[in-house]
């Protein structure tokens, strides 16, 4: 009886499991067994699915040629970092104010932040090109800040304006009762359960940050580019550099993992709060 | 409730005018920046070529330089040629004497995009002097008149002749075919690899025309078993996307060119086309093998020829030791082999073009030339740097240097991009497998082409 139990939760869910498993874990096997390959075996006639021998060749070309992957990390780090804080924000304020206050304009204000996500990015590239050039931001990391702001802050209103819907006004009345004041309230009440997803929200932009190219490619210069175009500039008119791309893909990768590694539970309570009215 | 509705459709059309307002200025601003500077640079440029009278041995006319920065926008291949660029560019800042200083602005590939990124960055006003370039991208740029007319520097270059004069008028072609908007730089030149050993064995030499080409393509398919299976095929055919630069030789070997493919001499190229492909001597997969499949079939021993450039000739000497040469195509009526191109551009907005130029023709004959193409491999332009021993002594550079005076390239226009990616592998996969004529694949071609 056992034995028949077992088979059946082996066959049922444990082997589509290691199926579903491989098909998506295998892509990151391939990249990060390319990457510690010697160049003869990579470009070599032969696939081979483990490495004849194991080198770090690549990940010490990544940080000391032109790639300057040191430097694309720190700055990919600084313009995620400081994108995540201004619009987290700007967007729990203004979604505090939309959900709280009737004023006149907030729906034009509403439908205007939703409508800037409908541009294509390219139809804005030549004009943020143009302010960022005029401003004297250009190749500054604080260029591509305000630029992700542009679609970060938009989606990140809406995100949280769900959530913020969803509180009760009687916890903020209950304050201001006891003498709290709306910015004490603000602070006191509504910022530590707004937490969930707050992480959620932050993730999200620090994500989208870290992973963009578009504005990346044409607001940075070797100095201040970021992660994305450093790991292009590898793609080349007649070859890739499988060995130096597949090293930085690893690397890229793991500040993502970290920061899921911490905020794995709290993401997925931001994400589905809001959802069910209850 | 009317209100409301009346409300909300003015808010919209408010929004959308809003939009695209913002829209307007942000590319009007570039536009406007770039007018003012196109009508700088030709009063520039007429100056800068008057105040030249006499210009010193192997260097661009100095008249207009003071010491300046240059920004320059470049690609790189990859991370060797990246260093490779900077140390270029640092001989150049130390070595020029006029106090010019280049700054190397290094920018993605991507698939091409570098050019649209840079049209982007110039029609943003932005400040970049001059930049690494591919021919394709100059009709749009020369329409929205950001590019620095570079003639009358050339011709008051002393070492104008240094270049082939074919080169210069591939570059004059892909611009208003009235004036040079790309300094030339570093090419590649289709030729054909061969077997010396397989010849050998067929018996034949060298081919020196067209004609003996195609009875070597012939005689090199061979049963070299004896089971009544061809084992080698005499040609590596390129039938997928890429082939019309292989297939352009056949077409005006026989006196056609790309001007116009329905002429009888046209027609004929590609009925040679289409039958060393029927006749077998060609892999049966032809139709369909692209730039890898030629290549592999080329170093599996199972094609005796094929047509590509110096990016593969270190694989085919690593392949084959000495037992791999290459030739030039061979003349017919008509001679022409396909040219991979790189050039160099200045912009209209660049405030110091002759010093900018002065960079440009340090890349394109000065030692600029000799280290990027020793380096990289690429064919150079100037013809007494292809004369060291380090380009003669090499054959597949010798075949790529002597295939020059005839290069070219598939006119480029608007419709080229879309004929080359689809219409030619479809239409001439169907006159391979019988289902039109050559005649009617040339119609086909030429209307897709000219439409």
């Amino acid at each position: 009886m056992k034995n028949q139990i077992d088979i059946k939760k082996i066959v049922c869910v444990y082997l589509p499991l290691t199926v579903i498993l491989i098909f998506i874990l295998f892509p990151f096997y391939w990249t990060l067994i390319t990457s510690v390959k010697p160049e003869d075996e990579l470009y070599g006639m032969v696939v081979t699915y483990w490495p004849r021998s194991f080198t770090l060749e690549s990940y010490r070309k990544l940080f000391t040629t032109t790639v300057n992957f040191l430097g694309a990390i720190k700055n990919s780090f600084v313009v995620a970092t400081m994108t995540t804080l201004v619009s987290l924000t700007a967007s729990t304020l203004a979604a505090y104010a939309f959900s709280r206050y009737q004023f006149a304009g907030r729906k034009i204000l509403m439908c205007t932040f939703l409508c800037n996500n409908m541009f294509p990015t390219v139809l804005l590239l030549i004009p943020l090109y143009s302010i960022m050039r005029k401003m004297g931001l250009l190749y500054t990391p604080t260029s591509l800040v305000l630029s992700y702001t542009t679609f970060t802050i938009p989606f990140s209103v809406w995100l949280l304006l769900g959530f913020l819907n969803d509180l009760p006004m009687s916890l903020e009345e209950a304050a201001l009762v006891d003498g709290c004041n709306r910015g004490v309230a603000f602070v006191r009440i509504i910022l530590p359960i707004l937490g969930p997803c707050l992480v959620a929200t932050g993730v999200y932009i620090f994500m989208t940050s870290w992973n963009e190219y578009t504005f990346a490619v044409m607001f940075t210069n070797a100095e201040t580019r970021t992660i994305p175009v450093a790991l292009k500039s590898l793609i080349g008119q007649l070859g890739v550099q499988w060995d130096l791309l597949t090293a930085g893909g690893i690397i890229t990768i793991i500040p993502v993992c970290i920061m899921f590694f911490f905020a794995q539970k709290r993401l997925v309570e931001g994400l589905t709060a809001g959802a069910v009215k209850g | 409730m009317i209100q409301r509705l009346l409300g909300k459709k003015t808010m919209a059309i408010a929004m959308a005018a809003l939009m695209a307002a913002g829209t307007m200025t942000g590319c009007s601003a570039g536009g406007k920046g770039n007018t003012e500077a196109a009508e700088t640079t030709k009063k520039e440029t007429t100056e800068a070529v008057q105040a030249t009278s006499v210009a010193k041995d192997g260097q661009a006319p100095t008249g207009e330089i003071k010491p300046c920065t240059i920004k320059f926008r470049y690609w790189a291949d990859n991370t060797n040629y990246s260093q490779l660029m900077q140390d270029i560019i640092k001989k150049f800042n130390a070595e020029n004497g006029k106090g010019i200083t280049v700054v190397g602005e290094e920018s993605p590939w991507d698939g091409g995009a570098y050019s649209e990124n840079l049209f982007n960055a110039k029609m943003g006003g932005g400040d970049i002097d001059c930049a690494t370039w591919k021919l394709t991208s100059t009709p749009l740029f020369v329409n929205n008149d950001l590019l620095a007319d570079l003639t009358p520097f050339i011709y008051a270059w002393d070492k104008k002749t240094d270049i082939d004069e074919n080169i210069y008028n591939i570059m004059t072609e892909a611009g208003d075919m009235e004036r040079i908007y790309v300094m030339p730089w570093n090419i590649q030149v289709l030729y054909v690899y061969y077997r010396p050993s397989i010849f050998k064995q067929a018996g034949i030499e060298v081919p020196k025309t067209y004609e003996e080409f195609l009875g070597a393509i012939e005689k090199c398919t061979m049963d070299t078993n004896g089971d009544g299976k061809t084992d080698v095929y005499g040609f590596g055919m390129r039938g997928a996307k890429g082939g019309q630069e292989p297939w352009g030789s056949f077409v005006n070997g026989r006196g056609g060119s790309f001007k116009d493919l329905t002429t009888p001499e046209a027609e004929q190229g590609m009925q040679d086309f289409v039958d060393i492909y029927k006749k077998g001597y060609v892999p049966p997969t032809a139709i369909s093998d692209g730039f890898s499949e030629i290549i592999a079939n080329f170093q599996s021993g199972l094609t005796a020829m094929t047509i590509h450039h110096t990016g593969s000739s270190k694989d085919m000497e690593k392949v084959f030791g000495d037992d791999v040469s290459a030739f030039p195509f061979p003349t017919g009526k008509g001679q022409w082999t396909s040219m991979g191109d790189t050039e160099t551009v200045i912009f209209n907005s660049c405030e110091n073009k002759a010093a900018a130029f002065e960079w440009v023709s340090y890349l394109a004959a000065g030692e600029g030339q000799k280290m990027w193409c020793e380096g990289t491999g690429n064919v150079p332009v100037s013809k007494s740097i292809q004369a060291s021993d380090f380009f003669q002594n090499n054959r597949f550079m010798k075949a790529s240097i002597d295939g020059q005076g005839y290069a070219g390239i598939v006119p480029i226009l608007d419709t080229t991009t879309e004929w080359i990616s689809t219409l030619w592998p479809n239409t001439v996969s169907q006159a391979l497998t019988g289902s039109i004529t050559a005649k009617e694949c040339m119609r086909i071609l030429q209307d897709g082409l000219y439409q």
